[in-house]
């Protein structure tokens, strides 16, 4: 149903998505993997149509809504009326469908969003996201800055949702055990291009992905003893 | 290989177009305030443009300098020389009083702030009969050193242009100081340069006040020439003026308050003639001037944010290049 | 006693307009960051074409509206050519709304001349607590306050609203959730319009209009928003009657001409000493 051919993004001079083509099936659940600065935001910022793409193409059957980077909720304004404006583009009111799914948010519509905490802010941001009544959730760091136990109940939520109502998700994330936990197929992304894609089982046995780019502390866990692997530095 | 540059060429058409024009021109009013204007735009342009900081109460400088010849010279008989060099340290001073503050504010606070600082110099110089009262002080003797006076507009034109010379000389060696490039840090982020150990509101007090010294400069000067100086004289329209001037020609550059002076003195100048055929309605002047005013103002930030002298610049390098382009291949 | 409650009442009245063009510049800074500097010129045009309206063209009531409207409408012109340009960052949108209220006065000019004008309003007055006010006066108040708390309600309640009041508060969800804020910009541009124009229809009849009078209403309307962080329409009506009531007693105790002077003393006294933290709203 999502279909990116290509796909080249700049800011003037750099480069910061280079070439990627990928597919995201109807209901199918992909993690979107990689190191801070390999593109990871500018390409779903791209698919969701906030920044212009310099070439290739973004196709999709159906509706995107996003989970942004920080949550960015409309701070002063109450939980409602932070998931009333989530309809906008639709011109969707109804509340009740995204209560009926995360009943949590029910209890605190008429609370301040910045007052929220940050799994409470998320749990909006996902909330808000749904009211477009997507058929692909673009969620850029879901676990960013959330206790274990709070990233653990949203995954849960996402999972739910996924059966429920059929929605494709798309997950950009640095916890990659997460990710590879939630998405059954996973893509990496290094220095704006994909360097390996394929089922997340697979890709977290390969160690050629692992050594690339999985973070110190997962390859130090396999490879105790070994001498430290050469960390590739990715300029944005 | 000798090549000469066409800024220089300029500059120096310009200085001599300056020189001969006293000389061949009937009456020089015209000039003169296109010349004083020209002194207190370079301020201007230098506070917006490096220091990143919008004044729409200019006036209340220039009211300052002239003020002081005026007291200077009618209330307590001072030798015109010597007020003529404390016009611009009186103003100066004042706006490092006013500016400590002041300055605290930045973009649009600091914008209404300075119009808001006019409006009460005007109240100041209308209620103080020390600073004449309503109705202004008159009778400011002529300019003149030791025994020499100036007895027609000539002088004061020649007088007006070497203090421009000077202002632009000081403003060029400002800029191009250590000083200079720091403070042009704070136009992009304050923030920046402050981490980057920018001392940001010594900074900015000393840009203010250096602008606040060329508008004294310039008021000092225009109290000699219109011997009379009330709050009427300095409208808060003529700050904004300064404003447009400094956008048309271009913010942070050394000619571009000059530039902008001369092209919107003219283009003032000419609409005036136009507009007082005797057989045009009365209205007619000053619909053209607003109009010319905002028209000048959108168009220049809209379709030339720069400003002229940087567009122009910025023409003549792709000029240039494209030219050294060919040559090469 | 008397001569107190008169001055009370007519600051409130004078600080009501204050409000009503000051919660224009904030509804519009909210949105787009920009200080609408033709938000006076804008008032001017709204007394004027009132007084031209009701000179036998329209009742009264159709006229005043009829103004109002299209205040509304030049707002969105004058948003035009502040915002409509992508990537104008708001100092420069200033300087730009200050050409554009040059451009103001000078068909203001061209359309009604030089001299003040002014339209007519309630006749007769009533007394107050013993003081006598102008109908007119108390007309003025009520009025502002129908539009403050049509404002209020229109931003908490109605979906649109929300929609402005989501483009203040950030600007990129905005943009994420499909809210075109450049459009909702030129709304808040249309809506200062209209209060700015209903200032003018409003204050016209007791204090004559010139295209001389756009600074002095920008910049009380300018003190009014200050007390307001240049964000909040509430703390706005507080400021402008606060300034106006402030005004009135200068200019009945002490000196009349003072009035203005007290008004900017105060704006730059507040200013000032809220200057950090208004500093940091802008940030925001």
């Amino acid at each position: 149903m999502l279909r990116i051919d290509d796909l080249v993004v700049r800011y003037g001079s750099a480069v910061a998505v280079d070439g990627i083509s990928f597919e995201v099936g109807a209901g199918e659940m992909v993690a979107l993997v990689g190191p801070n600065g390999a593109g990871k935001s500018t390409l779903i910022n791209a698919i969701s149509g906030l920044v212009a793409p310099h070439s290739g193409t973004v196709a999709c059957e159906g509706r995107i809504a996003q989970v942004p980077e920080g949550r960015q909720m409309f701070a002063d304004m109450s939980v409602e009326d932070n998931l009333l404006l989530g309809g906008w583009s639709i011109r969707n009111r109804d509340l009740g469908e995204v209560y009926d799914l995360l009943p949590d948010l029910a209890g605190m519509r008429k609370r301040k969003a910045g007052r929220l905490s940050g799994g409470q802010q998320q749990m909006v941001a996902v909330g808000r996201a749904l009211m477009a009544r997507p058929d692909l959730l673009a969620i850029d760091e879901l676990s960013l800055g959330l206790a274990p136990l709070v990233v653990a109940e949203l995954a849960e939520h996402l999972r739910f949702l996924n059966r429920e109502r059929g929605t494709a998700v798309l997950l950009v994330e640095q916890e990659v055990t997460l990710a590879f936990d939630v998405c059954p197929r996973a893509l990496v992304l290094e220095a704006g291009r994909i360097i390996a894609a394929g089922p997340s089982v697979e890709l977290a046995q390969s160690e050629t992905v692992r050594k690339a780019y999985f973070g110190d502390l997962a390859v130090a866990e396999t490879m105790t003893g070994a001498t430290a692997p050469a960390t590739t530095e990715v300029s944005p | 290989m000798d090549r000469v540059n066409p800024r220089n060429v300029l500059v120096v058409v310009a200085a001599v177009a300056g020189c001969v024009a006293p000389f061949v021109m009937g009456d020089l009013t015209f000039l003169m305030r296109m010349l004083l204007a020209a002194i207190v735009v370079t301020g201007l342009s230098l506070l917006m443009g490096y220091a990143g900081q919008a004044s729409l109460g200019q006036g209340a400088f220039v009211a300052v300098g002239a003020v002081t010849v005026a007291v200077g010279t009618t209330r307590w008989g001072l030798p015109p020389l010597l007020v003529l060099v404390a016009a611009p340290i009186v103003a100066g001073a004042f706006a490092a009083l006013v500016g400590v503050p002041l300055l605290r504010l930045r973009g649009h606070y600091l914008a209404f702030g300075t119009l808001a600082l006019l409006l009460m110099v005007q109240t100041a110089m209308s209620t103080l009969d020390f600073l004449g009262g309503a109705f202004g002080i008159s009778g400011i003797p002529a300019f003149g050193v030791g025994g020499s006076v100036f007895t027609d507009q000539r002088p004061y034109v020649l007088l007006a242009l070497g203090l421009l010379a000077l202002v632009l000389f000081v403003t060029h060696r400002i800029v191009d100081s250590r000083f200079g490039r720091g403070i042009r840090a704070l136009a992009g982020s304050e923030t920046a340069a402050e981490s980057a150990g920018v001392p940001v509101m010594r900074g900015k007090l000393v840009i203010f006040a250096l602008s606040a010294m060329y508008a004294g400069l310039a008021g000092g000067l225009s109290a000699f020439f219109t011997p009379y100086v009330s709050p009427d004289s300095f409208p808060a329209l003529e700050s904004f003026t300064y404003v447009i001037m400094a956008v048309v020609g271009g913010l942070g550059t050394l000619w571009g308050g000059v530039v902008g002076a001369v092209l919107v003195s003219t283009l003032l100048q000419v609409l005036n003639l136009v507009s007082s055929q005797p057989q045009l309605p009365p209205t007619l002047g000053p619909i053209l001037q607003y109009a010319t005013y905002g028209g000048l103002l959108v168009v220049a930030l809209l379709f030339m944010p720069g400003g002229i002298v940087p567009t122009v610049q910025s023409a003549a390098a792709r000029a240039v290049s494209r030219r050294g382009g060919a040559g090469r291949t | 006693m008397t001569e107190l409650v008169a001055y009370l009442i007519s600051g409130i009245a004078l600080g009501s307009s204050f409000a009503l063009i000051g919660s224009g510049l904030v509804v519009v800074h909210r949105v787009t960051r920009v200080v609408n500097f033709a938000q006076g010129s804008v008032a001017i045009v709204g007394g004027m074409t009132s007084a031209t309206l009701l000179n036998g063209l329209l009742p009264h009531g159709l006229g005043e509206i009829a103004a109002v409207v299209l205040c509304g409408v030049l707002g969105v012109l004058v948003g035009l050519l502040a915002i409509g340009r992508r990537g104008t960052p708001p100092l420069i949108s200033l300087i730009v709304t200050l050409g554009a209220s040059m451009l103001v006065s000078a068909a203001i000019i061209w359309l009604w001349g030089q001299d003040p004008v002014t339209p007519p309003g309630l006749e007769g007055s009533v007394t107050v607590l013993g003081a006598e006010v102008e109908r007119q006066r108390l007309l003025v108040v009520a009025a502002t306050g129908v539009a403050f708390a049509a404002l209020t309600l229109f931003f908490s309640r109605s979906y649109l609203g929300k929609g402005l009041t989501a483009s203040a508060s950030n600007p990129f969800a905005a943009r994420m959730v499909g809210i075109d804020v450049r459009k909702m910009g030129l709304l808040a541009f249309g809506l200062a319009g209209i209060l700015g124009g209903l200032a003018g229809v409003l204050i016209a009849p007791s204090n004559p209009l010139s295209f001389y009078s756009d600074l002095p209403l920008v910049l009380s309307g300018f003190a009014a928003a200050v007390f307001g962080g240049l964000t909040s329409p509430l703390r706005t009506l507080f400021g402008g009657l606060g300034l106006g009531v402030a005004g009135q007693l200068t200019a009945g105790y002490l000196n009349g001409s003072y009035q203005t002077e007290m008004a900017l003393l105060l704006m730059l006294v507040i200013m000032i000493i809220r200057s950090r933290a208004l500093v940091q709203e802008e940030v925001k």
